[in-house]
This record gives C-alpha cells, structure tokens and sequence, in this order.
C-alpha cells in the first residue's frame, strides 16, 4: 500500500505543479471579469447609465458615444440570471444611475441556467466579481479552484494570449468589448449564419423564468426611479431570416408587454434596423467597433 | 456523479483510503462502508430512486433466503415468480409503460378505433436495467441451485449496490461477485496498478474518443438533411466509435475502480471492432449483457441443442431481447433484429464457434481475408448503429436513404483529425489484441518509457478532451 501510495503521489506531483501554476495564472493575471468589477468600482458614484446583458451590448454599445455617463457590464453569454445578480449587488452603489440598458435577444428569454455557456462562467463571476451565485454549491469543487473550472485547452490558450496582450482583458475602462475590429465578406457571413442561427437554437419557448427575472429588475428600477431601455440589438439579416419566426414573434410580444405594463419601460427595437450594413458586423449576429458606435449613437437618442 | 468529473476525483481516493486504512480490519464494516458509499454516490444522482434498489435488494434476499428452505417445486417456483414480477415490474413500469400504451394506442387507431389513456411523465431511473438484472442472476441462480442463498444481508445489499458497476455495469453474476463479499478482500499491489492504469484508459476512451465523436454525431444526426452520402456515413462510424469508447470507457472505470477495492469484475468489452464475424462481435461488445441473455434465455431455450428451427427462433428472440433491453423505442429492436438477421447465416455454416482466439495471433499485420473480415463485420455493426442512435424509424430510414444516394462517392465534410486519430487507435488496439486492455504494456522494458506513456496519456485527455456529454448508457 505505501509503496502505490509513494508511486501515485509521485506521479501526480507534476500534474499538481501544473494545477497550482493554473490556479496562480487565474488569480492573479487580471481579467474582462476582474477588470470590470475593479472599474465599476471605481465610477460608481458617476454612472448615469448601466449596460447589461451579453456579447451583443458587451461588443455593441459603447460609453464612449452616450452623452451621459455609462458603465457597460455586460459579457459575452451572461444570462439574465447574472444581469440581476450584478444589478442587484450594484444598485446601491449607483446613486446617480437614471437608466438601465437591457438587452433581449433570441437566447436571452428561454436561456436555461448551468447550461454549457455559464458552466465556467459562473465560477469567475463568484471569485472574481464577487457575486453570491446561488446555483453554485458549496461543495462545488469548482468553488475553490478556478483552474478546475476550464479544460486545459482553453487554459493553455488563455495563458499564450497572456504571453502575447500582458493581460486577458478584453473591453476598455468604461466595459465595452473592443476587440471586434473587422467584418466578413457576405459569402462568409451567410455561411456562418447557418450555423451561428444553429447555435442560437435551444428549442425552449419557456419564457416564464426570465422573464420574472427581468419583471423583477424593471421593478428595482421603478423603485429608484430609473428608466429601462429594453433593446433588441441589431443583427445580420441571413442571420436573422434563419432564426425560429414564431419564436421571434413571442419574443418581440413580451417585450412590447414589459413595454406596456411598466411606465418606465422604453422599447428600442434595432433587430430589424436598416440603418445597419454587413461593413458594420464583426460576425452575423454581433457589432464591430463600426456598428457599435452606429448603434450607441442610436440609442442615445432615447437618454434625456 | 459521473466518473468523469472532479467530484468521481475527490470521491475516490477518500473511499479508497477509508476502505483500507480505516475499515480493513472488519469485512462487515468494509462491507457496511461500500454499501454506505455505494447509496450516497446513486443518491448524487437522484436519492428519490435509492426506494427502488433497496426494494430490489431486499426482494431478492428474502426470495433467495426462503428458496434456500424449502424444497417444494410449487413452492419453489412461486417464489422465483415473485421476484421475476417484482424486479421485471418495476423496470416495465419505468422503462416500457409508456412504450406499450403508446404502441397499443397505434395498434387500436390502425383498425379505426381509439384507446382513450394518457402516457405518464415517467422519469427513467438510472442504472435500473442493470441491477434488475443483477439482482435476478442471483435469485435464477438460487432457483436452480448453482448458488447458494445468502444469509449475509449486508454482504448481499452491498453486491446490488456495488458503486462502480450500479449505474452502467458489468452485469455481474452473483455467483461471481457475492462470494467477494463474503471473503476478506487483500490488497494487491499489481491488481491496484492495473486498476489505475484501467480508469486512465476509461477516462481516456470516454473523454477523448465518445466526447469528441459525441459533438460530430450530434451535429450530422441532427441536421441530417444538410449532409452528402458520405459525411452521413462518417456519422454513423463516429457514432460507432462513440458508444465504442463511452461504454467501453466506462466499464474500464468500473473495473479498474472496483480492483482498486480489490474486487474483480468481469471484462465487459474486448476490442469488438476487431472482431472477424457477429458471433466473435457478441463474445466482445458488452460481454455481461450477451453472457446473461446466453445463460438465462438462450440456454433455457434450448440453445443449439434443438432443431435448426427452434435454434433459429431462439436466436431471434435473444437479439429481440437484447435490443429490447436498451430501450422502449422500435429502433432498439429493429437494431437487435439486424444483429439476429446477420447472424444466421452463422448458424447454417456453423461458423459461430470460430474465430475465439485473437486474430492473426504472433503477427504484426493482419492478412487480407481478416482485413475483409473484420472489414465486413464492422459494416453490418456501423448499419445496425444508426438504428440504435436515430430518434426513431423514420429517422432511421431518411438517414439511410440519405446516406445511399449518389452522394456517398462525394468528399465528406467531417474533422480529418478525428478519422485519423480513430484509425490509429483501432491500429494500437490491434498491436495490443492479445492483451487485456491497450493500456497493458508491461512488455516495454524502461519504466521510464511505461511512465512517459502514462503521460502522454494523461496529457491528451486534458488536453483533448471533448465538451462533457453524459454516458449513453446511463438512459437504459
């Protein structure tokens, strides 16, 4: 027995060394979720306008271009589930805050928690934002480690793009993603729409969850005084046209519902917008720095 | 819990060192620690259907206890009855109720009349076909006097539930596996190091082979209409490989965690893809399965001790039962009736009983007649594959027919990598058929190179491991 329990432990001391080193690498190097919760921090006394919800407003609406001050919180694939904790854990820090910036797309409404998406994410949103994420067990490994949270793979190349940007931060000091600097020709982007809308479909039209959640938010909001602007981000019409129709209608349904029954709801619809040209998207369903300053000026228009 | 996660990592070593350090000097208590462990980790799925095991368990005991006194064949036979109903009730129930009234409920709307019931929303309890059938190899044994009953509850509790094998197998035989927990289990440095290098193995086919297969088999069965001829093919060789190395993975898991413990389980599959007909394919693809089906169907039947006709009928219904076995769904039988169909034309050349040794055995390269073959066999199991993963048989047949079109010459649309790494495993599991299992390579002569291996090995399931899917098996 000691003799397999000396050849196990020697075996797995350079598997351990290298579990450390990971677990090191994800403390210390700062993050796109370290670094947000750091400058959210820091301007919480000034933000007039938060942003949340996923990739879509994380690389697509950027403060730069709102003339009242705005912090973008949101993330690539943060569900509503974390855009209420984030504004429940800020809300009483922004006492300056005058509007909330929603966005609802396709996943948004039947996205399901612990799905593959958040998985890991959720892990870093605890550690590293500092949020009480319910759906995290304690007796979740996951917990204690964030290296257990990602395969190696994603690891390995979390740390060469370390070697090679110094940090993993993807957004500016104000949140926005501003990294999506290209576009694609329209060939590519019809052909990635296929399975970009592929990707997108969860086959739920169970709204009932997140729309409390949202429900909820916009009451937070109403009690504070603050406006909601509930936005359909723009998309690429391939894209578009390949998505669930039904599914699109029930959607936009609710949406003009939340509209209708609260006063401090204002709808901006730029799903459909004309206004937007193929030059103006990264990838079919998410702005580049073009697009995004197209859409933030857009919706400016709707701050006071 | 899955073996593949941090949990199944954590669990381990804490039972492995309790079960040696802190309950080694008492097999009741050892006995009492594995049957402890054994309820929590079924309970970390779902602790509602812990009722049922021990149900089962205690059914069977008591049957067993009371064949063990009484010599009356009515007697005798009542009893085995009641375990048959009991144990075959509660699978019907939560596997096949809402199978049977759906099909009756087609039946009667065929001849113009309608059969007024509802299906119920049944969740599927898992690892209950394989401790049904565990549980009833005992009592069958018991009743045929081939195994004594048991007085020891807590020993025969603790072989119901045995954690590495309760949720997907072996199917162990009682008269196997009971008596090791009747006897003082003694640690084994070699047999420990197999079972290591085993879960290594296990991990290895399930997170890199079934996982990576997982995300293409996916993708080409669900969007199948999007594909030529070949990349459906392709998709049915993954799916092959997928079941291959999820099922395979787990039982190596299974076995290697229960040597661990310094139990010996049955080898459930031994290289099957190498097989050169479909009997030789049913001596290696889930050995505890076709084992059962062979000691307590076929042979009860008759097996080939019959007329040709009846021989005939009994390997019918054997397949019949096996694909029934996976699932209440017409694919699964269709799957078995492929697998009875290829498999007469054995009977009438009396091949069945060939090809028991290992292929080619002292050479490096396989002869062309194995090549074709092997070949051969491989391509009836991939077409009986696409059975068992479509949704149902239209599915089946709209992915046959697309996959026969004259688009199975184009040039398939699938990860070259993923063929060629499969490819290049099949040609390690052939350089390493005459042993155990591909990771038994006590035959290179440095440690270090043994140790480096076991590196490489390690290595590549972190590094190359596909998106976590659930074991297939777990839904039967």
């Amino acid at each position: 027995m000691k003799k397999l329990l000396t050849h196990i432990t020697l075996f797995l001391i350079p598997i351990l060394l290298i579990w450390i080193l990971a677990e090191v690498f994800y403390r210390t190097v700062p993050n796109t979720y370290s670094y947000k919760h750091e400058q959210i921090s820091h301007h919480n006394d000034e933000v007039e306008v938060l942003v949340l919800g996923d990739s879509h407003t994380f690389y697509g609406i950027n403060p730069e271009w709102l003339t009242l001050k705005t912090f973008n919180l949101s993330n690539v694939s943060q569900t509503i589930y974390f855009d209420k904790l984030l504004f429940e854990k800020h809300i009483t820090h922004l006492s300056d805050l005058k509007y909330l910036i929603l966005s609802v797309e396709y996943t948004t409404l039947s996205q399901e928690d612990n799905t593959q998406e958040d998985i890991w994410r959720k892990y870093f949103y605890s550690a590293q934002m500092e949020l009480e994420v319910p759906i995290i067990k304690w007796y979740s490994p996951q917990r204690y480690s964030l290296a257990l949270t990602r395969k190696f793979d994603k690891t390995w190349k979390s740390f060469q793009d370390y070697i090679r940007d110094g940090n993993l931060i993807g957004c500016d000091s104000r949140g926005w993603g501003n990294t999506y600097l290209s576009t694609m020709d329209s060939a590519e982007m019809q052909r990635i729409s296929h399975f970009t809308a592929q990707k997108h479909e969860d086959g739920s039209m169970d709204f009932g969850l997140n729309s409390e959640r949202i429900q909820e938010i916009i009451e937070l909001c109403k009690a504070r005084d603050i406006e909601v602007l509930l936005v359909n981000m723009p998309v690429f019409t391939g894209y578009l046209n390949r998505l669930n129709s039904e599914k699109l209608e029930k959607i936009d349904a609710a949406c003009e519902a939340f509209e209708r029954e609260n006063p401090n709801v204002t709808r901006v619809n730029l799903l459909r917008d004309s206004r937007f040209e193929i030059t103006d998207f990264q990838d079919p369903d998410h702005l580049n720095v073009h697009g995004a300053k197209k859409c933030s000026l857009l919706i400016n228009d709707y701050l006071k | 819990m899955l073996f593949n996660t941090i949990d199944f990592a954590i669990f381990m070593p804490i039972v492995f060192l309790m079960y040696w350090f802190v309950f080694k000097k008492n097999i009741r208590n050892q006995n009492l620690f594995l049957l402890v462990v054994s309820y929590f980790f079924y309970a970390c799925w779902d602790w509602r259907f812990l009722g049922l095991i021990f149900l089962s368990s205690l059914v069977d005991y008591l049957v067993g206890l009371s064949l063990a006194k009484t010599h009356e064949n009515v007697k005798r036979k009542t009893l085995l009855i009641t375990s048959l109903v009991v144990n075959l009730g509660v699978l019907g129930f939560f596997k096949y109720y809402n199978f049977f009234l759906e099909s009756f409920q087609d039946a009667f709307s065929l001849f113009g009349r309608s059969l007024e019931s509802s299906t119920l929303d049944i969740l599927l309890p898992v690892g209950i076909s394989f401790y049904t059938f565990q549980t009833l190899s005992y009592t069958i044994d018991v009743y045929r006097k081939r195994l004594e009953a048991t007085n020891n509850i807590l020993s025969f509790f603790a072989f119901v539930s045995f954690f590495p094998q309760l949720v997907a197998g072996p199917i162990e035989r009682a008269s196997n596996l009971l008596p090791q927990f009747e006897r003082k289990r003694h640690f084994d440095y070699a047999k420990s190091v197999d079972g290591l290098r085993l879960i290594l193995l296990g991990l290895f086919k399930k997170m890199v082979i079934a996982d990576n297969c997982a995300l293409a088999v996916n993708e080409i069965f669900t969007n199948y209409t999007e594909y030529n001829g070949s990349t459906l093919f392709f998709g049915a060789f993954f799916f092959a490989f997928q079941i291959y190395g999820d099922f395979s993975g787990y039982s190596d898991i299974a076995i290697g965690s229960a040597r661990l413990l310094g139990f010996d389980l049955m080898q459930n599959f031994n290289s099957p893809y190498l097989s050169r007909n479909l009997g030789e394919f049913w001596r290696r693809w889930h050995i505890s399965l076709s084992t059962w089906f062979r000691d307590y169907v076929y042979i009860p039947l008759g097996g080939n001790q019959v007329s040709k006709a009846k021989w005939v009928r009994n390997i019918f219904i054997v397949f019949l039962l096996s694909g029934f076995w996976h699932g209440a769904n017409w694919t699964f039988i269709i799957w078995g009736l492929i697998h009875a169909l290829f498999f007469l034309p054995l009977i009438f050349k009396n091949k069945q009983a060939n090809f028991k040794g290992v292929a080619d055995p002292n050479k490096l390269l396989p002869s062309l007649k194995t090549v074709f073959q092997i070949g051969s066999t491989f391509f009836i199991v991939l077409m009986a594959w696409v059975f068992f993963r479509a949704e149902n048989l239209s599915h089946a047949f709209m992915y046959f027919e697309g996959m026969f079109s004259k688009s199975l010459f184009s040039f398939p649309t699938v990860s070259r990598g993923l063929v060629l790494f499969l490819l290049v495993y099949m040609i390690i599991e052939w350089l390493q058929r005459s042993k155990k299992h591909v990771l038994e390579i006590d035959f290179i002569p440095f440690k270090a190179f043994r140790i480096a291996v076991y590196y490489f090995v390690v290595f590549v399931i972190f590094y190359y491991a596909g998106d976590t899917q659930p074991f297939i098996y777990f839904q039967f």
